[in-house]
C-alpha cells in the first residue's frame, strides 16, 4: 500500500462529491428544514399567545358570567339582554371573536350552553371556556345545598394524581424524564444512521460502477493497486458523509441562533422558562382557573421535555454515532465496492446488491421495534449481530446501554468490519476488471477465493 | 540490453490456461510489436508486465532484475479498455493521473502544459470529457499515458478512434519517443504499422508465443527470399526475380545496365507481415 497514492485517490474522490449540485442542495437545504422544525412550532406558540381574543358573553343564568375574569389572552364583554342578532352581527364585523350564550339555569339547575364564532376558536379555547361554564354551574349547585364547607369538601375529595418520570444516572442523580422524548431521539439517531450508511454505501457504489463503465479503472490499476483505489474510494466518501454531517449541524444551530435573535431572545427565553418554572411550582398554584392560554398540564409536560432534553448526554451519544456510523459504513461500503465492482451500469448490481439491502431493512425495522421494547431480546441481539448492530444499537442508545454491550458490539463489528474489507478487496481485485460478462455470486465466491 | 524479460510465463484463470509458458525478451529503445489474434492472450501479458495481474508461473524481469512497483511507475500504459471520467475536468483528470504515477503537482501541471500546447489543445483545459469528441479524448489519454516521461511505454491499439491525420500526429509521437530513448511496446492489428514502425515483433497464438525476433528477419524467413528487378526496355516494363541467397546486387545491377535498359528499382521481396499473420495463425490452426 502507498499512502502518497491513497492520499491522492481520496483527494479527487473528495473534491469531486463536495463540488456537486445535489452535495450543496442537500447540505444546504436540509438545514433550513431542521430549522424550520424547530422554530416554527416555537413561533406558533408566541402568535397564539399574543392574540388577545374578545369574548361576548349573554348570560341569562346570572351564574357564569359573575365568574369570569379578563387574563391576557381573553376579555369578556358582558352583553347579557341584548338583541343576539345584533351581537351576531358584532361577530362578523371582527368586534368580537366568540359570543357565549347562556341560557337561563332549568329546573335542573343546568342551562344550554352556545358558542358562536366567525372563525372556528380552537379546542384550547373552546375546552377552557367550556370548564369555565361548568365550574360556575358547580359552584352555584354546591352552594344551593346551604350546607357549610361543602365546597370545601368537594375538593379534598377530588384526586388529582399524575406521574411523573424519573431516570437515575450512574451517579444516582434522578432526572425527570419523557418518554417521549428518547422515543423520538432513538427513531431519529436510527433513521439517520440508517439513511447515512444506505447512502453513502451506494455513492461508493456507484463511484466503482462509474470507473468501470468509463472504462478508466485499468488505466487507474496501472498506477495504483486495486486494494489502494478502493479504500482511497471509501475514505473519500466517508470524508464527505462527515463534512455533510458536521456542516447540518453547524448550519442548523447556526439558523436556529439567527432566528432566535431576530424573534427576540427574551420572548424565546420567556417560553422556556415560563415552561421550566411552571414544573418546579405546585401545580395549584399554576392551576389558576383564570387563564386561558395553555393548560396548566400541558406546561408542565414541555417543562419535562425540555429537562429530559437538556440532560441527555450528548457528548456520549454523538461519540457512539460516530464510532458506529464510521465503522458500520466501513463494513457496508466495502461491501458495496466489492458488489459495485462486479457490474458495469447501476441497473445490473440490483440483484447483488440484495444481500446488502435486506439486512439494512431487516436493521431498521428491528430499530423500529426498538422504540417499543427496547429491552426485548431481539432488539439485544439486533445491536450486537455486526450487519444490523449499528443502526439497532443507535435506535436503543437513548434508552440506555450498558459500557459492555456497546464495547461487545463495536467489538464485533470492528472484526466483522476487517473481513469484509478483506474479502471485498479480494472481489473488487479481480472485479473491476471483469468486462462484459454479466457476473453471479457464484464469480464473486470464484474470485473470493483466487489467489 | 533487455528493459523486460519475460520468463517461462504462465497464467490460468480457473480451468482456462490464459498463458502458457510465455518467454521473450523486449530490447530497450526499440519499438516491439505485440501481435496476435483477439483472446491470445495479449491483455494477460501486458497486465502481467505491469503487475496488474500475477503470473501463476514465471517471472518477469525489468533490467535483468525482478520487477518492483517503483518500475511499474515507470511505465506508461495505454490500455485497449480505456476511457477517462466522464464528468470530470480535462486539466484535472489528466493532473490526477500524472500525480498518480509519481509525479508532484508543479511538475506535472508544467508537462501537461507543455503537451497540450504541443498538440494544440490548451484550450481543452477546463473542458469536461463528456464535452469531447472520441477521437479528442483519445489525445488526451495519449498525453496522459506519456506525461511521465516513461522509460517503457506500452500501447494497446492506440489507433483505434483515430482519424488518419491524428494517427499520422501519434505515429510520429511515438517515432519521437524512440528517438527520446524510450522503449515502446505495441500491440495492434494493424499490421501496416507494424511494418512502418516496429523493429521485432512477437506473436502470440491461444496462449503461446509462436515466433519472436526481428521483424525484417521473420519477414525474410516467412518469405520465399527473393529480390526483384524492374526495368524498361524497348518492349516495355519488366520485372525479373532472383532468390537473395547467391544474388550479388552489384554485379546483377551493373549487368543489367550493360544491357542497355533503364534500371527503375531493385528490392528484396519481402511478404506483407499481414500475410505471416495470417499464415502463421491459421497454419497453427490447421497443425
Amino acid at each position: 500500500m502507498k499512502l502518497r497514492n491513497i492520499g491522492i485517490v481520496i483527494r479527487r474522490e473528495y473534491l469531486n462529491k463536495v463540488r456537486k449540485k445535489s452535495f450543496l442542495v442537500t447540505t444546504f437545504l436540509v438545514p433550513v428544514l431542521m430549522a424550520a422544525l424547530c422554530i416554527v412550532p416555537i413561533v406558533m406558540m408566541l402568535n397564539a399567545k399574543d392574540k388577545m381574543k374578545f369574548i361576548a358573553v349573554m348570560d341569562d343564568s346570572a351564574v357564569v358570567m359573575p365568574t369570569l375574569q379578563d387574563s391576557e389572552s381573553a376579555c369578556f364583554v358582558d352583553l347579557t339582554g341584548a338583541p343576539a342578532d345584533s351581537v351576531k352581527a358584532l361577530l362578523t364585523d371582527g368586534t368580537y371573536d366568540a359570543l357565549m350564550a347562556l341560557s337561563a339555569l332549568d329546573a335542573d339547575n343546568s342551562l344550554t350552553f352556545e358558542i358562536f364564532s366567525s372563525q372556528p376558536l380552537g379546542l384550547d379555547l373552546t375546552e377552557n371556556l367550556t370548564r369555565k361554564v361548568n365550574d360556575a354551574v358547580e359552584n352555584y349547585r354546591v352552594g344551593t345545598y346551604g350546607i357549610e364547607g361543602l365546597d370545601r369538601i368537594l375538593k379534598d375529595v377530588k384526586p388529582d394524581i399524575r406521574p411523573k418520570s424519573y431516570t437515575i444516572d450512574e451517579d444516582g442523580k434522578e432526572n425527570v424524564s419523557e418518554e417521549g422524548v428518547y422515543t423520538a431521539l432513538s427513531m431519529i439517531l436510527g433513521l439517520v444512521i440508517f439513511m447515512f450508511i444506505t447512502l453513502f454505501g451506494g455513492m461508493v457504489m456507484s463511484a466503482v460502477i462509474e470507473e468501470k463503465a468509463s472504462r478508466v479503472v485499468e488505466v487507474l490499476i496501472s498506477s495504483v493497486k486495486a486494494t489502494e483505489l478502493m479504500f482511497g474510494k471509501i475514505i473519500g466518501v466517508a470524508l464527505v458523509a462527515l463534512t455533510q454531517f458536521f456542516l447540518w449541524i453547524v448550519l442548523t444551530v447556526s439558523i436556529v441562533g439567527a432566528a432566535a435573535t431576530f424573534i427576540g431572545e427574551e420572548k424565546f427565553a420567556e417560553i422556556t422558562s415560563a415552561a421550566s418554572s411552571s414544573a418546579i411550582a405546585d401545580p395549584s398554584v399554576t392551576a389558576t382557573i383564570d387563564q386561558i392560554a395553555p393548560a396548566s398540564s400541558d406546561q408542565s409536560e414541555a417543562a419535562v421535555i425540555i429537562s429530559t432534553i437538556s440532560s441527555l448526554p450528548y457528548g456520549k451519544i454523538i461519540l457512539v454515532f460516530l464510532v458506529f456510523f464510521i465503522f458500520g459504513y466501513l463494513l457496508y461500503a466495502s461491501l458495496y465496492a466489492a458488489v459495485g465492482s462486479a457490474v458495469e451500469s447501476e441497473g445490473d448490481a440490483s440483484q447483488l446488491q440484495l444481500p446488502l439491502t435486506v439486512p439494512l431493512m431487516l436493521a431498521y425495522f428491528i430499530a423500529i421495534y426498538a422504540f417499543n421494547a427496547p429491552e426485548s431480546s431481539l432488539v439485544f441481539w439486533g445491536s450486537m449481530i455486526p450487519f444490523t448492530s449499528p443502526i439497532v444499537m443507535l435506535a436503543r442508545l437513548p434508552f440506555g446501554v450498558e459500557t459492555w454491550e456497546l464495547a461487545l458490539s463495536l467489538g464485533l463489528l470492528v472484526v466483522t468490519c476487517i473481513a469484509g474489507a478483506w474479502a471485498s478487496a479480494k472481489i473488487y481485485n479481480v472485479g473491476i476488471l471483469m468486462f462484459g460478462k454479466k457476473s453471479t455470486f457464484q464469480d464473486l465466491w470464484k474470485w473470493l477465493k483466487m489467489k | 540490453m533487455n528493459i523486460i524479460e519475460c520468463k517461462n510465463i504462465s497464467r490460468s484463470f480457473g480451468p482456462k490456461v490464459a498463458l502458457d509458458n510465455v518467454s521473450l525478451s523486449i530490447p530497450e529503445g526499440r519499438i516491439f510489436g505485440l501481435l496476435g489474434p483477439n483472446g491470445a492472450g495479449k491483455t494477460t501479458l501486458i497486465r502481467i508486465i505491469n503487475r496488474i495481474t500475477i503470473p501463476t508461473a514465471g517471472e518477469v524481469l525489468f533490467k535483468g532484475r525482478p520487477i518492483t512497483r517503483d518500475d511499474v511507475s515507470r511505465i506508461g500504459y495505454l490500455p485497449e479498455e480505456r476511457g477517462l471520467y466522464r464528468k470530470m475536468k480535462v486539466g484535472d483528470q489528466a493532473m490526477y493521473l500524472a500525480q498518480l504515477k509519481g509525479m508532484s503537482t508543479s511538475d506535472a501541471r508544467a508537462a501537461l502544459v507543455e503537451w497540450f500546447t504541443k498538440f494544440g489543445i490548451e484550450s481543452w483545459w477546463d473542458k469536461k470529457v463528456e464535452e469531447l469528441s472520441k477521437g479528442m479524448a483519445q489525445k488526451v489519454q495519449f498525453i496522459t499515458t506519456v506525461v511521465h516521461k516513461p522509460q517503457l511505454l506500452i500501447l494497446d491499439e492506440p489507433f483505434s478512434g483515430f482519424d488518419p491525420v491524428n494517427a499520422q500526429l501519434i505515429r510520429e509521437e511515438i517515432l519521437a519517443l524512440k528517438e527520446a530513448g524510450a522503449t515502446i511496446v505495441l500491440s495492434t492489428h494493424n499490421m501496416e504499422s507494424v511494418e512502418e514502425l516496429c523493429d521485432e515483433i512477437a506473436l502470440i497464438n491461444k496462449s503461446r508465443l509462436v515466433i519472436t525476433g526481428p521483424v525484417d528477419e521473420i519477414r525474410r524467413k516467412e518469405g520465399n527470399d527473393n529480390v526483384e528487378i524492374v526495368y524498361t526496355d524497348a518492349d516495355g516494363r519488366h520485372t525479373e526475380v532472383f532468390p537473395r541467397q547467391g544474388t550479388d546486387g552489384n554485379l546483377t545491377l551493373s549487368d543489367f545496365i550493360s544491357r542497355g535498359v533503364t534500371v527503375n528499382a531493385y528490392r528484396e521481396l519481402m511478404p506483407r507481415m499481414n500475410d505471416i499473420f495470417i499464415k502463421l495463425v491459421t497454419g497453427e490452426e490447421n497443425k
